[in-house]
């Protein structure tokens, strides 16, 4: 849960200032920053951008601007585990509707969507670079290829 | 300076110009969306690409400046395709709404479609919907499919009013216009947004299906709200009268000017004109008569108001002037003056509450005309102290113009007392007000789009403002209800049109010395005290 107020830690807050010390305009460092933003605080409410906002001395509509472009910040609670199904042309024709299918009737929700238990957000996303395992996925930061039913149901069962 | 060519004509630019600007300068206009004068360059729109001899392809012109030797056409065939894949380009989300959109008829995807586009659509996809008629503030409301996406409005708010309200959300064709959420446009200048919405993504919630802006009329005039005198145009509408609920002033717009307000006018100001064409409008003469209020004709007013003033002692009469009248106005009541000898006369009443001030346009001196009046040389009395002799019944006869004295920063029962104590109260103005119903006589005044005139704003710089409508019922320009009093009273031929009075009064107060209507011009003129 997002605490009403959002807060960095001030180990937190040094690392806010070392990202922002990295790049030659310290707005450079806003996507770090989010990403630091999503991992302490789950994901990224609007409290959560007027809070980034205000570190970099930016308006909340530009962060927020920032957080609708991309795909990988979540601006809703998301699972503990991302299990992201890549349908793009590769994954497509060696077989990813069906993966989708059955992650689908697994989890009892669609992509997009958070099983009731927290455990899983399941996505359905575009080419992520490794045609050479088609059927993929990624769950969390680990790539899982060749997939089948049972490789997927197994993949499952292990996320707590 | 460098020297280029454009469509074959040759010219020198200042060294920074970008090709559209210098474009402009030969009267070539180079189709664009994003690029505005005021604001930073987005490069975002692709409307205005240009042809640049020995660079390989078409090029921005807003993002291009000048250079030594530059050769651009902006009319190859190469440009003309491009641009009219751009419009196709920009048309593909397009909701076709042009038959209930208020930009219609003043709408660049129109003007551009009709000269650049006329392609036949390829689209057999269903366009992408997007939230329509959102409100984002008390003025300015938004259609997000009609938008382009050319980001004029957000670098208004990042770069002019430093508000930021607003952001491009999303991406590719899901982009759209919008306010964080929670967040309001409700800066003092957001109707601005409107007017550089190049398309009708943000149209002026008042302006909402009032009326087609093709049957509107337009006049040069100038804001009455504060003492900076921003130059704006009026819109009548005059050809539908059953449209706009039969107002008649149906919108300001801001006029260019760049010694004073630039492009913009504040909120205040834009949406301040209702007074214009409200219920309490004064349209005719009127005489009080214990309870009952008589209306009756100039030809009966004029005596009897001339007929008032002449009966008092001047030491009687205590004339309570308005920073709102024009300088012909107010040099009219100085010529009566001195024609009856009165010396109790000042335009000075505090308001209740100071007004606000910032640092961009809007002054705190909510009067279009506090310098005119100083320079005219009215003044010379304490108001408040005509107002405490009117309780003491030195002053018998008091002649207010526009003031509520009621909503000023006096006492109430001071006012009371004053308005009670003078035998006789002349109110002269555009509109009724608390003040007004103590009259005895009410002189009703033409509203400013309904007469000449010229203000002089803070800085010093007169400006005319020009008849859109003519007066409302009986009314009459304050100039010429003063010049027929003149007249009764003296005997003197009174001016025909406000320009003589402006011709007489250049003649006679050396700060107006060899001003003219001609030398005021669209872009006013400093009297001789302000110049440098
Ligand atoms: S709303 Fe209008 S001004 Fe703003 S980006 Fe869209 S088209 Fe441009
Ligand atoms: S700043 Fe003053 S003159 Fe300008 S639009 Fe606003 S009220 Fe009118
Ligand atoms: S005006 Fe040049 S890209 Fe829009």
């Amino acid at each position: 849960m997002t605490p009403s107020r959002p807060q960095f830690t001030p180990e937190q807050q040094a690392e806010v200032r070392r990202l922002q010390g990295l790049y030659p305009d310290p707005q450079g460092a806003l996507l770090p920053v989010l990403h630091l933003a999503q991992d302490v605080f789950g994901y990224i409410s609007e409290e959560v951008e007027e809070y980034v906002a205000g570190l970099f001395g930016l308006a909340p509509a530009h962060v927020h601007e920032v957080v609708t472009f991309y795909t990988m910040y979540f601006r809703e609670p998301k699972g503990r585990h991302i299990v992201s199904v890549c349908h793009n042309l590769s994954c497509h024709l060696a077989g990813a509707p069906g993966i989708l299918d059955h992650l689908r009737r697994r989890l009892g929700i669609e992509p997009g969507g958070t099983t009731d238990d927290g455990r899983v957000t399941l996505l359905a996303v575009e080419c992520l670079c490794a045609c050479e395992m088609a059927p993929m996925l990624q769950v969390d930061d680990r790539y899982e290829g060749n997939l089948t039913p049972e490789t997927v149901d197994r993949l499952i069962d292990q996320l707590q | 300076m460098p020297k280029l060519t454009i469509d074959g004509r040759p010219l020198e630019v200042p060294p920074g110009t970008n090709l559209i600007e210098a474009a402009r300068r030969l009267g070539i206009e180079i189709p664009h969306y994003c690029y505005h004068p005021a604001l930073s360059i987005a490069g975002q729109c692709r409307l205005c690409v240009v042809d640049i001899e020995k660079v390989p392809r078409p090029q921005v012109a807003c993002n291009t400046v000048v250079a030594e030797g530059m050769v651009v056409h902006t009319e190859t065939e190469r440009v003309l395709e491009t641009r009219k894949s751009i419009m196709e380009f920009h048309l593909i989300n397009h909701p076709l709404d042009c038959p209930v959109c208020d930009q219609a008829g003043e709408c660049w995807l129109q003007i551009y479609y009709m000269k650049h586009g006329l392609y036949d659509p390829r689209m057999v996809d269903e366009k992408v919907h997007k939230p329509k008629a959102v409100p984002l503030g008390p003025h300015v409301i938004l259609d997000a499919e009609r938008c382009i996406l050319c980001s004029r409005c957000v670098r208004f708010c990042d770069e002019v009013t430093g508000t930021s309200e607003l952001g491009i959300f999303h991406r590719g064709d899901r982009s759209e216009i919008g306010l964080f959420p929670g967040q309001e446009l409700a800066n003092k200048y957001s109707g601005n947004v409107v007017d550089i919405c190049p398309v009708g993504a943000l149209t002026d919630r008042d302006f909402r299906f009032q009326v087609r802006v093709w049957y509107l009329d337009t006049q040069k005039s100038i804001c009455p709200g504060c003492a900076r005198g921003c130059n704006i145009e009026v819109h009548v509408s005059r050809r539908r009268v059953h449209h706009a609920e039969g107002r008649r002033v149906v919108r300001l717009k801001p006029r260019f000017n760049e010694a004073v307000n630039k492009w913009w006018i504040c909120d205040a100001g834009r949406y301040g004109s209702a007074f214009v064409d409200g219920d309490t409008r004064l349209q005719a003469p009127a005489r009080r008569d214990g309870e009952k209020t008589l209306e009756v004709a100039w030809t009966e007013m004029i005596p009897l108001a001339a007929g008032r003033l002449r009966g008092y002692r001047a030491d009687e009469i205590g004339i309570l002037a308005s920073p709102k009248l024009s300088n012909e106005d107010l040099f009219l009541l100085r010529r009566l003056c001195d024609a009856l000898g009165v010396g109790a006369v000042d335009y000075r009443v505090p308001p209740a509450r100071p007004g606000d001030e910032d640092d961009f346009l809007i002054r705190a001196d909510k009067n279009a005309n506090t310098r005119g009046a100083e320079l005219v040389g009215l003044g010379g009395a304490d108001s408040r102290a005509i107002l405490a002799a009117a309780r003491e019944r030195r002053v018998k006869c008091l002649w207010i113009f526009c003031h509520d004295l009621l909503a000023s920063a006096w006492p109430e029962g001071e006012v009371l007392d004053g308005l009670l104590g003078a035998e006789t109260v002349i109110f002269q103005g555009t509109n009724a007000n608390p003040t007004s119903a103590y009259a005895h006589l009410v002189l009703p005044a033409a509203a400013y789009p309904e007469r000449e005139g010229t203000w002089t704003n803070f800085e010093g710089r007169v400006q005319r403002f020009r008849q859109a409508l003519p007066p409302l019922g009986r009314a009459l320009p304050d100039w010429e209800i003063l010049g027929r009093l003149l007249q009764e009273v003296q005997g003197a031929p009174r001016p025909a049109r406000a320009e003589d009075c402006f011709r007489d009064l250049a003649a006679t107060v050396p700060a107006f010395a060899g001003m003219s209507y001609r030398s005021i011009g669209d872009a006013g003129q400093l009297v001789q005290t302000a110049r440098p």
